[in-house]
Order: C-alpha cells, then structure tokens, then sequence
C-alpha cells in the first residue's frame, strides 16, 4: 500500500487510486497511420526506474493525476492534477 | 525422567493458585496458569512433542518459545498451533502432528537404514517409470504430508480489521525496544510498542536480579506514558513500501489483523538463539541455553536431572548457573571458546542418554544445553531493502544500509551490557520520532486546508555506536546432524547437492528445502548458508542469505480476511421483491429479481397486457453544462449535436481500439442538462472515461457530471396497455403518440411525485416508458403503478423476462453478445458508426474496420427444430472447425420456438444461411441466419406504437 | 544425443545409497565461448527448454544460455505450476494441448521425475455470465481434442468436498468447467531436468552471466555484450520475463509489453483435503494442495506496474477473503511465505514469439501469467523456428507484428483470470 500524496486531499492509501499506466501522447486523428495509432494503444517504454504515469483518485477527489514514480523502487516523486501542468 | 516442577523461581509467570487442566492426545493433564502449553506438557514429564516431517524422529522442546520447530501442535480444529507460545486454556484438547503411524512408535530402524536412500531430491530420481503407476506413488507421497488437520465444516473465524497511524513503530518489546519506546515519546511522537510474548522485556524476563530492577523500570515508565501504545502476544508480520506494517494481534485461537502507516519504523528484533549441527542434535533432550532458561525461570520446569552445557558465550554461562540454582546436576561443562574443546555428538534412542566431548570423553546425560551463537533477527530489515553482511568477527549478519523511516535498535545492530541497550534504544527511538515527526509535518504541509505544520528539529541526534562482541564462528561440529530441523536438512544433504549441482545458496535452498519450513528459516538459515559455503568453498559474505519474504510469522487466513466483503447493492424496491414472491440472482454487484415463479408467463403478460420491472441497477449519469453535446459526440460513435430537447438517442461508446465499451441511452432533458443512461455493470466505468476525457483532453470544456445511479429508483413499464396506465399516474406530459413519440423523455409528476424523467424507450420491444424518479420515492411511484394498473392486467417481470424479451427483439447486450474484441461494425452498428465527425474516441480503428470489414457479424438465427434451445456458447462449426458461437438463446413464448443471437464469421452471415449447431451433448442442428436480428416486432410497430 | 553419465531411478538411488557414493554434476560449468551458433539469453524453464529442444530435435549442441543470476530464478521458480489446456480459443488450446503432452512425457524424456500430477483443474462458475464463458471454453476445447465439460454444484462437490457450495448472494457457485488432464508439476524440477538434459546434449549454461547489451549490424544480430565479456552469435533468442522489454531494448526493438507483478503465497501444511486445483476467475484466486501439504495461492496481476518483487499486504488480504468465500472452513489455516515474479503483460493477453525486425533476433517473451504451462511447447516450437528458419503454424498467430496490423488474438475476447 504506497503512500500517494494528492494536491487535492493529502496523502491517502493507493487503493484509494486507480493506475491508467505509461503516459502517452494521442495521434492527431486526422493523419494518423495504423502503426502510429497502434504504437500509441500497444507500446509502452516500460521502464525499469522513472515512469511517468496517469493515476485516478477515484475513491477521493476524482481529479486524473500526473504521478512520477519509480518502478524499480516505487518511490514517489511528484504528484500533479493534469491541469496543473497544462496551465 | 526429566521434567519436574521446580520450587518458586523469582521472575516465573505462572499463577500456582490456578491450576489448568486440559488434554494430551487423549490423556488428562494439568498446568498452571500462565503456562504455555510446552511448559505444562515439560513440567508433565512429557518429552516428544512431535515426529519429524522426513524420517519421522522423535522431537522434543528446542527453544521453548514462539520459534520451536519441534512444538506445532493440534489444538481442537486448529491445526499447527506453536505450543512453546501459547497460554494453556481450560479444557484444552492438544494432539501431537505429524504422529504417523503414532507418537511413541520407536522409527528407528526405519530411521538407520531408509535415511540414506533419501537423500535430497530423491523423489526427482525415482518414480520414473512405469509412467502408469507414478499417480499410486504419489498417493503414497502424500500421506507424509506434514502439519495437522483441517475440519473445511470448521466454522469461519473472523475478526475485524483494525487501521493504526502511530509515529513511531517499535517491533521488539525487549530493553532495546522498551527503551526505544521512551525515546520517541520523549521527543513527542505517538508509538505502538509491539512484542510477539504474552509480557514485554524479552530477555530481561530470566535475567536475573539486574535485570529484573530494570525491566520493572521501563515497565513503569511505558505504564505511565500515555503516548505509547503496547501489544503483546502480537507480531509484526510485514513491513512493506512505505513504511506499510501488517502486524497481527493474538487471542487463543483467535488473530487480528492490525494495518499501520508508520512513519517510522524501529526494528528492536533482537537476536535469536542458533542450534549447532551435529550428530544427534534434534534428540529429545537437547536445547538451546536460552529454552533451558525459559523453562527455568519463566515456567520452574527443570528440564532435566543430569546436564551436560556446551557453551560459547554469556548465555551458555548464565544457563549454567541456572541449572546449578535450579538443582539440575550438572556433569560436564564443554567451553567451546577453549580451543580443542569439542561437542562430538549426542548419543541416545529417542532421546539423549549421553554425549560425547573432546577425546572420545563421554558423559551420561539426559539433557544437552548448547549455546554457540546467534543469528540476528533481520528480516524485517531485509523487507525493506537491507541486504545484511556478514560479520566473521561476530559470527553473525548485522544490518547493512537502512531506508530513512527504518532504524534498528539493540541486539539486532550489536551487543552491550544492559545499559548500553538500553541506552541505544533510547537513542534511536529519539531520533525515531524526530524523523516521524518530521514526516507527520510534511504531510500535513501537502495537505490542503490542514492546520499549519508545527516547525520540526532539523538536526538528526548522532546515535551511538553498539559494536558486535566478538564471537566464536561455531555452525557446524566433527559430526554430522540437522540442519533444518522443520525440513530433516542435514548438513551432508546441503553438500551432496552442491557436489550435484545446486551450488548456490538460492538453488541449494530449492532442492534441498532447507529453511522452507513452517518456521521460516530462523533458526536454520545461517547454519545453511554457513554449511553450503563449506562445501563450496566459498566463503560465508560471498554466499550470502536467502531472501526473507513476509510474513515474518505465519497469519491465519481468517486475519487477513477480515470481515471485509465485497459490495452487495439492492434496489430501493429490493424488499418488495422479496415480499412478492421474487427469485433473486446476482447480476454483477446487484442482486435483482430474476422471476416473480414463471418467466415465459411475465413476458405473455407483458406483450398482452402491460409488465413493469425495477431498472434501478441501470447506470444514470446527470450531464450538465453548454458543451454536453461536444461531450456526446466525442464519447459516442454517432450524432449528437442535433439532438432536441425532450430527444432521446441510443449511442455505443468504443475505446480507442475500437472495442465496444459500453451502450445506453441519453436524453436531452434541458437546453445544458442531458441524463445518460449506461448498463449497469458499466455504470462506474462509464463516468469514470467520460470525466478522464474532460480532464485530460478537454479541460476548457462547460461539463459537469455527477453520478446519478442510486440517486434515482427506475421501472419500466412496457406493453400495449402502458400508455393508458402512465395517463392515469402522470401530470404535467401529453402522453398521445404525437406529442410524446419513440425515443422522447419528458419531465413528468407520476403518482405525485415531481422531477421524474419519463423516457419512452424500448428494449423489450413493446411500447414502454422507462420511469425514473427519486429513489426515496421510488417504491411509493411502483406500489400506485400496480395499483393504478390493476384492473388492466399489470404484473411485475423480472431479469428472466426482460432477457427473453430483449432477445425476441434482437436487442444485443455489451458483455454477453460482444467479447473483448467486438468493435462496432460486429454487430451491425455500421449506421451509428459517423466516420464524417471530426474526431471520437476510437474513431481510427473504425475507420479502418469499416474498409476492411469485420471478420465477424452478429446474426439472429433459429434452429430449423424449433423446440430446441442450443445453449448459450454452443459452437457453430463447419469443416470440423469452430465459425462462430451462440452469444443468447432462449425459447420465445411469443413466437413458441427457440431463437438466438450468434457471432459468426462474415462469410457465414449471410441472410438464409445454412449453419450446424454443435450442442454440448455432441448433437448436431441445423439453423438459418435471419435477415434482421429482431425475431418479434420486426418491423418496430409496437415500440413506435 | 549424448546419455547420462547416471541415469536416475529407483535402482540408482538403491545403489547410490548402500555404497554412499556421490551423483554426478547435474549440469557442469564451462569457460565461456568467444562465439556460438545460439545465444539464448534467460536461463528459465523457456530458455533451457529451448536449448534442449534445439539439441534433441535439431542437433544444434554450440548454445549458450546466459543467466544474470541462477537457473530458474525469475518467473519459472515463481509460479504455482499449474498445467492445463483449456483455453478459449482454437489456436489457444491447440498449443497448451501440446504442452500438456509434452508434460505427460517429461519425467521419462528427461529423465527426471518432474511430479506432474494430474488432478483435474476445476474453474468454478458464480454467475450466468462466467457459467457461459466456461461452456464457450468446454465447446472449443472438445472440439480440439480436450477433455474439458461443464459440471454443476454437486460435481464440484463431490471432486472437492471443502468447497461451499451453498445458495448465498454475492457469489454463489452455480457450476464449474472441469478438466481433467490439468495439474500441477514442481516447477524447480522441471527446470532443473531441462537444464540437465541441455547440459548432456552439449549446451552451454552459464549463470550468474548477464547480458549488457546486444550487438546489431546492418539490422543484423551480430553477438552479445555480457558481464563476462564479449559473445559473438548469428541467433540470440530473449527467452526473458519481466525485463524482456530491457533486452529487446538492447537490439533496439519494441515490445508491447508492461512488466507487472503477480503475487503467490502457500500456508502451513495441513494433511490433504483438496485434490484437484481450484480457480475462481471472479474472485481471482487459484489454490491447489502439494503433496507436501501446503495450500498454495495465486491471484491477477498487481494493480500498478513495477519491477519490484517485493509483494504487498494487501494482496494476502484480497486473497485470504476470496480463498475463506470459497472455502470458508480453512480460516485457520496459516500463510506462511508470499512472494512475486514479474510477469510480461500484453494488450491481448497472448505471447509474443517469433523473429523481429532485427535479423537473428527472436523472442519468446510476453508470457503473462501463462508461461509456465507453455515451457516445454514454447521450447519446442522456438527451436523448430531457429532450426529451421520459418515459423511454425502452432506458434504462428503470436507473432510480434499482430499488433500493429491491428490482428490481436482472440484470448482477449473473454480475459477472466483462468490459471
């Protein structure tokens, strides 16, 4: 049970959160190739160290979060709500 | 006979004015209160507690505490119970394990002349061939299956879970962990203080008089400290990422599970007391120096009448003045310090009579007490993260590198008088709780709206150093003996398989199963390593430990269970079901009616008259904002911005590859107000995607979601007669067909309720209106319904009937008519499916799926013998191949022959195809493809009624 | 094929015992190779399997397998070693058939008795849907070949006697798919006949040899990079697991691959009451009963991605609740060791073998929870394809390039947990 620190509630349990995986970045639809597109499904950089992931505080805030973290160790690094970084 | 209560002793645990009694295999037995089981039997005369898993060699007390791997007992329906730790209880009933053929059965011979054929990893060498017999071998194989009995009509014992935050957590209640204690709370931290005995202070408990003044110190102090927290007879299971603590909190029989966020983590283990190997050393009759102090001065057992003491340190010697004051007699003293001073070999026939010294020297003995050494109590260290060294000088592991909320306190760092524990202990507990003070701030520095952090000493307090005494390296004797006792490993089986092979400490492990007993290794591990490392010829460093895996101490399932259940959730009208004859079902986490007695009757009655059924369980979000129609478009493959107010839309949502994700329907209630339904395992699912997308990729955008499912009661009302019965309970709609068409929602008063959403849907293929109102109201609106409708013919339905009825309509359901690879053009939703909108979620995939076309369509067909119902899943085949299968079937009342919905491959779909069927009986039936996947209503009449 | 040096049985071990002489090295050391014709990088069941294969089927004996720390030390070391073929679809089960076969005749190929004990694998049924999928499952397999039948609540009773199969709410057992030729094997046993029997063939096994880096030229595998030094080869095959993604990295190819781990626990041993194994895949737990007497447990994967091997509380707690709701008389049984291995999880659940873009290099990786049922089949097929350069048709619809032809395969289509 890791310790995820959520701009919006604190630290709270992991269970509290939902794991989405490797951020990654969507193909303009409108020009995208199947190896693209499916690149963007399929492929992963699977790290093993620092990951940069999208995590859901579903049982909290519910706000999609930006979460850096090692996957060797599970340290936690940052944690952000996605619109904290797009502003 | 050994085994005699001894006069009072000054710090003994036993209540002499209570006397227990309870069961031994059958015989009648006393102890006193405060005994452990092991010390009643000890004090009965007993000697052989258990026979050994391999060779089945009697065995008796080894370390008389939590840790004896001779004392799994059965008591009653609880199977391996650890005698040397717990409490006697009245009426008790004890049974030795692993008695086969029986407890006193001498296996001696057995034991001389089978022992060597089973030598490690016999049973890879042999049962070969015949291939035919090796199932009756492994019967055989079976029956020396260790450990004792499982009762499965046991019933469960559960307890609840508790959830524990302190500061500072203390692992070890003995003078460093007491001390450690103090220390934190000194420094202002909130500790739990957790010892795995029935008493804090460790070894202090048969100390002697120094001891005794100073363990009765620090008990007052703990006693008086309200910010500490004590569990006794409670074990620190885990410490896993982030400081995360299982700990599991013991009662008789009955275990709890504590869950701790620590902030920090003191480690005060300890040292535990390491067996030598040599011959005879698993004899009944030889223990370890700290077993024979237990029995002595925590129980007034002597454990036995004529001694021999092999001793290598300060434990050894205390155990020998022990025995001396305890009137054991004391017939030879071997110091292993001494060079030249050997213990040979323990000689006996099911338990020690004798032992041999330097020179052949033998001595008449009925007890052997050895005390060469210790082995650090690591292993919470390792879990997180410690790789332990190995120290030569000390002849011991000691911690290596430790992660910032993890210290270690006392024995398990190094050795030192009482005061230097103590004073270590308090030291380390200091800087504990500055560093968990530290965190405590930290995190309510993160948290928003919290009160502002308290300012925190930022100067770490220098811990002093507790070196490790010197230490004879003293593992393995001149003779051979066990090294595992749970096992039977002897030190020749660790070396025979690395001459095979198995030459490293990680393979030797496996192949030998040194240290996978039920006690873990503790007490066998570093003589494993120590043996494996000789004959490898490496050294003791460079070979290394095994990993410790958590649970450091074996947890009941029934603990770690809890009472935690999974979610149940019932419909507002769930009772009234129950009331009314309902036979319920498990639809996800629902439980729903499936039937009120007689599904094909429901669906007559409804095509007939009017049915209504409780749709609570369906999936509602509340979607409010001006860019709700940008939101549907994206989510959903087809239209929505030209979506009217009081319009209904059916929509598929697909993941981005494509794949059907979920489908329902969504209403334009208001001008910024729309209500989606969704099916109702997706419910969660479904607004779970919606709110990523606004977040994620549409942050500017005007939504606003809130779930809505139990918010609202919901009930269909569906069949020819429905209208007139909403005309009779509802005010404030139009409800002719003109005004209030297919596929409309209005905001109606029904039965005098306002704000209830009435869409007028159809997936039984009726004309019905889907009534959604708020769910405290929910059974008064069903109760006037059945009321209001009575005299025309309404009754309830259930899943059964709604199921049939979706089917004669050809409606598909998301799960059962699709799988984890369906996309859209599968079953047919080519016309929902708008590749001219810009962008939607999944839309590339489609696109391509639209040119290349699905490999598979979703068909309705009807075997040809129509009063067969090939199951759900039957195969479709031809060539001997499988082309498809049967996603629903069912018998229609309506049409009064069977009909289903199946994926076929494309080339099978075709209108009037021909397919076999494969029933699961291995029959095969012929079926025809029709043309459109409804088999009533097929031309829409009756929903558009 | 060379024989060996002390064939094992019940005869040998007689022998053995009364003139106390020692069994030779089941697997030697060597100095290793500046070259070989294969390079097999993993030193688990599929890497030695491999080699093996390639020995016996293909006499190509210049092979090395190169293990960062001792055989059988990841993921072959880490299951529960369940065996079974009753998959969902025809390609599916077609192969895990043959791995049941090839399982079936191990202890005698090999030589070394691996314990495969075939008690009948039981995946129970607790709502229409799931019941429907186990009769989808028993349809293809029957007409593959497999014994594989659905059976209702008095059968699984009567096979397993511990089980609750009483009407209650959440998870009521409404039938069960039955299979009888499935099992469970010592896994270390399995992996220590293979690396024996490669040894005898010729086979190099190196461990505690890790591979650094993978030399590639003109698209071309040329060699490997190892903490032992330079290795040159035209074949290198990733027989990996969990880092697969790391040393296909290396050859600078990309593997649709997340390394997530899989927790497994075994209790304190109680005398047998379950035979067969049980599997609830809405519940996500397995449980099968050695003959030892350990209750041995697993369940899905991690909820997060990591490397770490280090298990969680929580874990033992799901599965302690979801075990106690199959089996509520055993709460007072005790766990007694937890441990993970890594697993590599694919986007439809299906193995990756077969060549890549890079020449001269090929995977079998993507194993998911599967890979230690598919050992023996993987080893075969993957040195048939290596020998004889094209790939096989059993192994032919788990090729690396399914994903970006957007052809995933169908075991996805219902993926409930089903070890």
């Amino acid at each position: 049970m890791l310790v995820i620190v959520c701009p919006h509630c604190g630290p709270r349990n992991s269970n509290e959160f939902t794991f989405l995986g490797e951020r990654s970045t969507r193909p303009a639809v409108a020009a995208t190739t199947p190896a693209e597109w499916r690149h963007y499904l399929y492929f992963k950089n699977n790290a093993a160290g620092e990951e940069d992931e999208r995590w859901f505080h579903v049982s909290g805030c519910r706000r999609f979060l930006d979460v850096e973290r090692d996957t060797l160790t599970n340290e936690i690094r940052s944690v952000r709500d996605v619109g904290e970084a797009a502003r | 006979m050994s085994g005699s209560r001894l006069g009072v002793q000054p710090g003994e645990l036993i209540d002499r004015d209570r006397v227990v009694r309870f069961r031994w295999n059958g015989a009648e037995h006393h102890g006193f209160a405060g005994d452990t089981i092991a010390s009643a039997l000890a004090a009965g005369g007993v000697e052989v507690f258990s026979r050994s898993f391999k060779y089945r060699r009697p065995r008796g007390i080894l370390t008389a505490d939590y840790h004896d791997p001779n004392l799994f007992v059965q008591v009653g329906d609880e199977p391996n119970v650890r005698a040397g730790h717990r409490l006697l209880i009245g009426g008790m009933d004890v049974t030795a394990q692993g008695a086969w053929p029986s407890l006193g059965f001498d296996a001696r011979a057995a034991n001389r002349v089978v022992g060597r054929f089973l030598s490690p990893g016999f049973y890879y060498k042999t049962f070969i061939s015949p291939a035919r017999l090796r199932p009756a071998y492994q019967k055989i194989l079976r029956r020396f299956g260790a450990g004792g009995k499982i009762d499965p009509t046991t019933p469960p014992a559960h307890a609840g879970k508790r959830f524990a935050h302190p500061d500072v957590l203390v692992a070890g209640g003995g003078p460093a962990g007491m001390a450690a204690a103090l220390g934190a709370s000194h420094r202002g931290a909130r500790v739990m203080l957790v010892e795995e005995n029935h008493h804090l202070g460790g070894h202090l408990l048969y100390g002697g008089p120094e001891s005794e003044a100073t363990l009765a110190e620090l008990r007052a102090l703990i006693g008086a400290d309200d910010a500490i927290e004590v569990l006794t007879n409670a074990v620190v299971t885990g410490r896993y990422d982030h400081n995360w603590v299982g700990i599991v909190v013991i009662q008789g029989g009955e275990e709890q599970l504590v869950k701790a966020r620590a902030k920090c983590l003191v480690v005060a283990a300890g040292k535990i007391e390491r067996p030598y190997v040599f011959a005879g050393n698993d004899l009944p009759g030889v223990m370890l120096s700290s077993a024979a102090r237990r029995l002595i001065n925590l129980y007034a057992v002597a454990p036995g009448t004529r001694a021999v003491v092999a001793t290598a340190n300060e434990s050894g010697d205390a155990a020998l003045a022990d025995l001396e004051r305890a009137g054991v007699e004391v017939a030879a003293v071997a110091d292993l310090r001494k060079s030249g001073s050997l213990l040979v070999r323990a000689k006996g026939r099911g338990r020690v009579a004798a032992v041999e010294l330097s020179g052949g020297r033998t001595i008449d003995a009925d007890l052997l007490v050895t005390a060469v050494g210790w082995t650090t109590s690591t292993s919470l260290l390792n879990m997180a993260g410690d790789r332990p060294a190995y120290d030569a000088r000390a002849a011991r592991f000691l911690p290596g590198e430790l992660p910032d909320d993890v210290l270690a306190a006392g024995g398990v760092v190094g050795d030192g008088s009482i005061e230097a524990i103590v004073d270590h202990g308090r030291v380390v507990g200091f800087e504990a709780g500055r560093r968990a003070l530290g965190t405590r701030a930290t995190w309510q520095r993160l948290t928003p709206r919290a009160a502002p952090a308290p300012e925190v000493d930022p100067e770490p307090t220098v811990i002093p150093r507790l070196p490790a005494m010197p230490h004879p390296e003293l593992f393995a004797g001149p003779t051979d003996g066990f090294v595992d006792f749970s096992e039977d490993v002897k030190g020749r089986d660790l070396a025979l398989a690395a001459a095979e092979g198995y030459d490293s400490i990680e393979l030797a492990k496996r192949y030998t199963t040194v240290t996978m007993g039920s006690i873990q290794g503790k007490l066998a591990g570093v003589n494993a390593v120590a043996v494996h490392a000789a004959a490898t010829g490496a050294t003791i460093a460079a070979t290394g430990t095994t990993t410790w895996r958590p649970p450091y101490a074996p947890i009941t399932l029934g603990a770690l269970a809890g009472v935690d259940e999974d979610p149940v959730r019932y419909s507002p009208l769930h009772d009234w079901h129950m009331a009314h004859g309902a036979t319920p079902i498990a639809a996800g986490q629902w439980i729903r009616p499936d039937h009120y007695g007689d599904p094909a009757r429901e669906v007559r009655n409804t095509r007939a008259n009017v049915g209504i059924i409780d749709v609570s369980p369906l999936g509602k979000i509340d979607l409010r904002g001006r860019d709700v129609p940008r939101l549907l478009e994206f989510v959903y493959t087809n239209r929505w911005d030209s979506l009217a107010i009081g319009g209904v839309r059916y929509g598929v949502m697909c993941a981005e590859d494509g794949v059907i994700l979920d489908d329902g329907v969504t209403a334009r209630l208001e001008e910024g107000r729309f209500y989606m339904t969704t099916t109702s395992s997706g419910a969660g699912r479904v607004w779970n995607w919606i709110d990523e997308w606004l977040q994620t990729a549409f942050p500017t955008w005007d939504v606003k979601t809130t779930a809505v499912t139990d918010g609202y009661a919901a009930m269909n009302i569906a069949g020819p007669r429905s209208r007139e019965l909403l005309e009779r309970v509802a005010s404030g709609v139009d409800s002719s067909p003109e005004s209030f068409p297919y596929m409309n929602a209005r905001i109606a008063t029904v039965a005098g309720v306002a704000e209830c959403i009435v869409l007028r849907i159809g997936f039984t293929g009726e004309l019905s209106y889907e009534v959604h109102v708020p769910a405290g109201y929910g059974l008064h609106v069903w109760e006037a319904l059945l009321a209001a409708g009575s005299d025309l013919g309404i009754a309830p339905f259930g899943l059964e009937a709604q199921r049939i009825m979706r089917l004669e309509k050809g409606h598909f359901i998301v799960g059962q008519d699709t799988d984890g690879l369906t996309k859209a053009y599968t079953p047919g939703l080519a016309g929902l499916v708008k590749i001219d909108k810009p962008d939607f979620s999944g839309k590339p995939e489609l696109v391509w799926e639209g040119e290349q076309g699905a490999p598979r369509r979703l068909v309705a067909i009807q075997p040809v013998d129509g009063s067969v119902v090939p199951p759900e899943a039957s195969q479709i085949i031809a060539g001997g191949r499988t082309r498809g299968r049967v996603t629903s079937s069912r018998m229609s009342p309506t049409l009064e022959r069977s009909i289903c919905l199946a994926i076929v491959d494309t080339e099978h779909a075709a209108a009037g195809a021909e397919l076999t069927i494969r029933l699961p009986d291995g029959r095969d039936i012929a079926a025809t493809v029709l043309e459109h996947h409804a088999h009533v209503d097929v031309d829409g009449g009756r929903v558009r009624g | 094929m060379a024989s060996y040096p002390t064939r094992y049985s019940a005869l040998a071990l007689l022998r053995k015992g009364a003139t106390r002489s020692d069994w030779p090295r089941a697997w030697r050391h060597h100095d290793l190779r500046s070259s070989y014709d294969v390079v097999i990088v993993g030193g688990g069941l599929h890497g030695l399997a491999t080699a093996y294969y390639l020995a016996r089927n293909h006499d190509i004996t210049s092979v090395a397998v190169l293990e960062k720390a001792y055989i059988g030390g990841g993921g072959s070391g880490r299951n529960t070693a369940i065996v079974r073929s009753n998959y969902l679809t025809p390609e599916g089960s077609a192969f895990y058939d043959r791995s049941v076969r090839l399982y079936e005749g191990l202890t005698e190929d090999l030589n070394f008795n691996i314990m495969f004990e075939q008690r009948g694998h039981m995946t129970l049924a607790h709502s229409d849907a799931s019941l429907r999928t186990m009769r989808w499952r028993a349809e293809v397999n029957k007409l593959g070949g497999i014994d594989s039948e659905v059976i209702d609540p008095a059968g699984v009773k009567e096979l397993a006697p511990a089980i609750d199969v009483s009407d209650r709410p959440r998870y009521p057992i409404l039938g069960a798919l039955w299979h009888p030729p499935g099992g469970i094997v010592r896994h270390d046993a399995v992996v220590w006949g293979y690396a024996r029997g490669a040894d005898v063939a010729g086979a190099h096994i190196h461990q505690v040899t890790e591979v650094t880096g993978i030399d590639v030229a003109d698209g071309r595998v040329t060699g490997v990079q190892t903490s032992r030094g330079a290795v040159a080869a035209p074949v290198v095959i990733n027989c990996t697991a969990g880092w697969s993604t790391l040393i296909a990295d290396m050859a600078g190819v990309k593997l649709p691959i997340t390394t997530r781990p899989l927790q497994a626990a075994v209790t304190v041993p109680v005398q047998p009451f379950l035979v067969p194994v049980i599997v609830s895949g809405t519940l996500h737990v397995y449980v099968s009963q050695t003959a030892r007497g350990e209750l041995v447990f697993g369940a899905s994967v991690d909820p997060f991605s990591s490397y770490s091997s280090r298990g969680s509380l929580g874990f033992t707690e799901g599965l302690a609740g979801h075990v106690l709701e199959l089996m509520p008389g055993i709460s007072k049984m005790r766990l007694l060791r937890q441990w993970a291995g890594l697993c590599d999880m694919t986007p439809d659940f299906g193995p990756i073998i077969g060549p890549t873009p890079v020449a001269g290099f090929y995977v079998d990786v993507g194993w998911g929870t599967y890979g230690f049922k598919a050992g023996p089949v993987a080893g075969e097929q993957v040195a048939a394809m290596v020998a004889n350069g094209t790939v096989p048709r059993l192994i032919a619809s788990f090729g690396l390039e399914r994903f970006e032809q957007g052809r995933l395969t169908a075991e996805k289509g219902a993926a409930a947990v089903g070890h």
